[in-house]
């Protein structure tokens, strides 16, 4: 039933995701970390994306479900308890959390909710730092070291593959309906009959599992963390405008956000080929990036012409707007 | 009697904090309710009007409170051209893609801030050796550098209110901050009221760091952690409305310091945050209306 082009795509996808699954086999690897970290980044973007681009709730603090399930997992398994029950308690701790917080929160609106939530991140890694016995203050939690980055390689492969499909699921879904009709207009959305709370909660909860998993992963591939590490604010910072750069609200604004974010990061700062005043001005320039990218291309990367004339080519046009298969409702 | 003569120095020295942070905090929650524009650059403002201060301070060795006349002036024409450059392009959009689009460039250019300070300045810590006699009053000890600065805080406050509310401008600001299509409909000129709010509340916030300079240390990354701060302010007082950035920045300044003394310093922020999550649970409007 697919038209040529599209069983053409299908089967370009399937042998990228065979490549994707081989390259720990054959590459060097530093390219194993670099992919691991670019997976852990969609991962996390993807899921900001289900609150901030569906549901229009921008949750400047979605980073705080990494750290927290990040230290519950890192405090059970530096007392030996089994890898899987660690996993598992990181993050139920950080569902139960993320369902306790959204109640006073999604009371919030618009700006204030960002606020908010941008403030849980400050609070949470003032309160690592002063729990000592609990946390390990400052200091943070070592773990027994390994080497472990193929193992973290499939992981984070497979939680954004995940979080990649529950996406690609949630705008063709009734739940996904629901969620832009709140982003439009809350009120309208009542009067039609949809329990308005409950689909709120639903996002926020749902958004939190991807970077619950991801944050207990960390733990474990780095064996230390520290509340620099998992509450920084500008690690905190780094997903979210990875997603602006790439579009909010758009299925490929966070995966196309995060792998031009990383490949700056990697290539045009290790290149030997720019002056040095330049490189150490690079998150200057970063910056700059960010700020003109908002002026000038509010709907971020994937909707300038060039971009987005590329993405239709290729047979990607639908997941340019926010919802690519029911009707536009953005 | 030595129980009473720490709490009360507690209490001065909280509400001194408390002042500082209320007026920066005011000028952001200026910005947020006649731009509708979330400014993650404010505290970056503080920081650089109190870099300002430590250079002309460092050059000339003037009184700070002096440099305070060079600072006003030059932070007025910064806010105006942060506004013209980066705010105007933005502030005519929706307000979803406003409140994202305001993220995107606040974040992008206090990025930008922080790290040209830190590569011109160097990432240390700098501060102003300004010190005043200390007045001893029936056993507490009060620095008159703090007194001053204090005074100080509430000339403008109280200038600010008389301004707010006797002013053509500042009836022009309230009249938005109720309701923005009548304030059109009879002929306020609302974009010139919105760089005007630009120019007071970043040299608001560059006045709020030459304080800072005085009392604490700066460094090119205390904007951030300073923004947030502002940030539970404003949610915690109301947005839009000086005594309620007032009584939020004297309440977060008390707590801070009371928890810092008994608890320890670590503490003090978490304290205030746990307020914050108690009035959002109470009263999520926060506890003043605007203006």
């Amino acid at each position: 039933m697919f038209r040529k082009g599209a069983t053409l795509l299908y089967g370009f996808w399937i042998l990228v995701l065979i490549a994707i699954l081989l390259v720990p086999k054959f590459v060097d690897p530093y390219w194993v970390v670099f992919l691991l970290l670019l997976f852990m980044y969609v991962g996390i973007g993807s899921s900001f994306n289900i609150t901030a681009g569906y549901l229009g709730y921008v949750n400047l603090g979605h980073y705080v479900f990494f750290g927290i399930s990040a230290y519950g997992f890192a405090i059970l398994y530096s007392k030996g308890v089994p890898f899987v029950i660690c996993m598992a308690t990181g993050v139920l701790v950080t569902l139960i959390f993320a369902t306790l917080i959204s109640y006073p929160f999604l009371r919030l609106k618009g700006g204030y909710f960002a606020l908010a939530n941008f403030g849980l991140i400050k609070l949470f890694e003032l309160v690592a730092g002063s729990l000592r016995d609990f946390t390990g203050g400052t200091q943070g939690i070592s773990l027994t070291p390994g080497y472990r980055p193929f193992q973290t390689y499939y992981m984070f492969l497979g939680v954004a593959l995940l979080t990649i499909f529950v996406c690609y699921w949630i705008p063709k879904s009734k739940f996904g309906l629901a969620l832009f009709s709140i982003r439009e207009d809350e009120e309208v959305a009542e009067a039609f009959g949809i329990n308005v709370n409950r689909r709120k909660m639903g996002a926020y909860v749902l958004s939190s599992v991807f970077p619950a998993l991801l944050g207990a992963g960390y733990a474990w591939y780095s064996a230390y963390i520290d509340p620099e590490v998992v509450f920084g604010t500008d690690k905190a910072l780094l997903p979210v405008t990875m997603v602006m750069l790439g579009g909010t609200g758009t299925f490929l604004g966070p995966i196309f956000g995060a792998i031009f974010m990383l490949i700056i990061e990697e290539f045009l700062w290790t290149s030997t080929w720019l002056p040095v005043w330049i490189k150490s001005l690079h998150l200057t320039m970063l910056g700059l990036i960010l700020a003109s990218v908002g002026i000038f291309s509010p709907g971020g990367l994937v909707t300038l012409s060039p971009c987005a004339a590329f993405f239709r080519k290729v047979g990607m046009g639908r997941f340019l707007g926010s919802s690519h298969k029911t009707l536009n409702v953005g | 009697m030595a129980q009473l003569q720490i709490f009360i120095q507690l209490i001065l020295a909280g509400v001194l904090q408390g002042g500082t942070y209320a007026l920066a905090a005011f000028g952001l929650s200026l910005i947020f309710c006649i731009a509708n524009v979330l400014n993650i650059t404010h505290g970056e403002f503080l920081m650089l009007g109190g870099l300002v201060t430590y250079i002309i301070f460092g050059a000339t060795g003037w009184n700070p409170f002096l440099i305070l006349l060079i600072v006003i002036p030059l932070f007025v024409c910064v806010g105006f051209a942060y506004q013209k450059i980066f705010m105007k392009p933005i502030l005519n959009r929706p307000p979803r893609q406003l409140l994202f689009s305001s993220i995107v460039v606040t974040v992008g250019i206090a990025t930008a801030i922080e790290d040209t300070t830190s590569f011109i300045w160097g990432p240390t810590v700098k501060g102003v050796s300004f010190s005043m006699p200390a007045i001893m009053a029936g056993g507490i000890v009060i620095s008159s550098l703090r007194l001053t600065i204090l005074l100080s805080i509430i000339a403008l406050t109280v200038f600010l209110h008389f301004y707010l509310k006797k002013s053509f401008m500042g009836k022009a600001i309230r009249a938005i901050l109720q309701n923005r299509e009548g304030a059109t409909v009879i002929g306020i000129n609302v974009p010139r009221v919105v760089t005007f709010v630009f120019g007071i509340a970043i040299s608001l916030a560059a006045v709020a760091g030459v304080f800072y300079v005085m009392q604490f240390t700066i460094g090119p990354f205390i904007g951030l952690p300073l923004t947030i701060r502002y940030i539970a302010i404003v949610m915690l007082g109301g947005s839009g409305s000086l005594i309620g950035s007032l009584v939020g920045g004297l309440i977060l300044g008390v707590a801070e310091t009371f928890a810092g003394f008994f608890l320890g310093s670590h503490w003090s922020l978490t304290i205030a945050f746990f307020t914050l999550v108690l009035v959002l649970l109470l009263k999520p409007e926060g506890l003043f209306k605007h203006v």
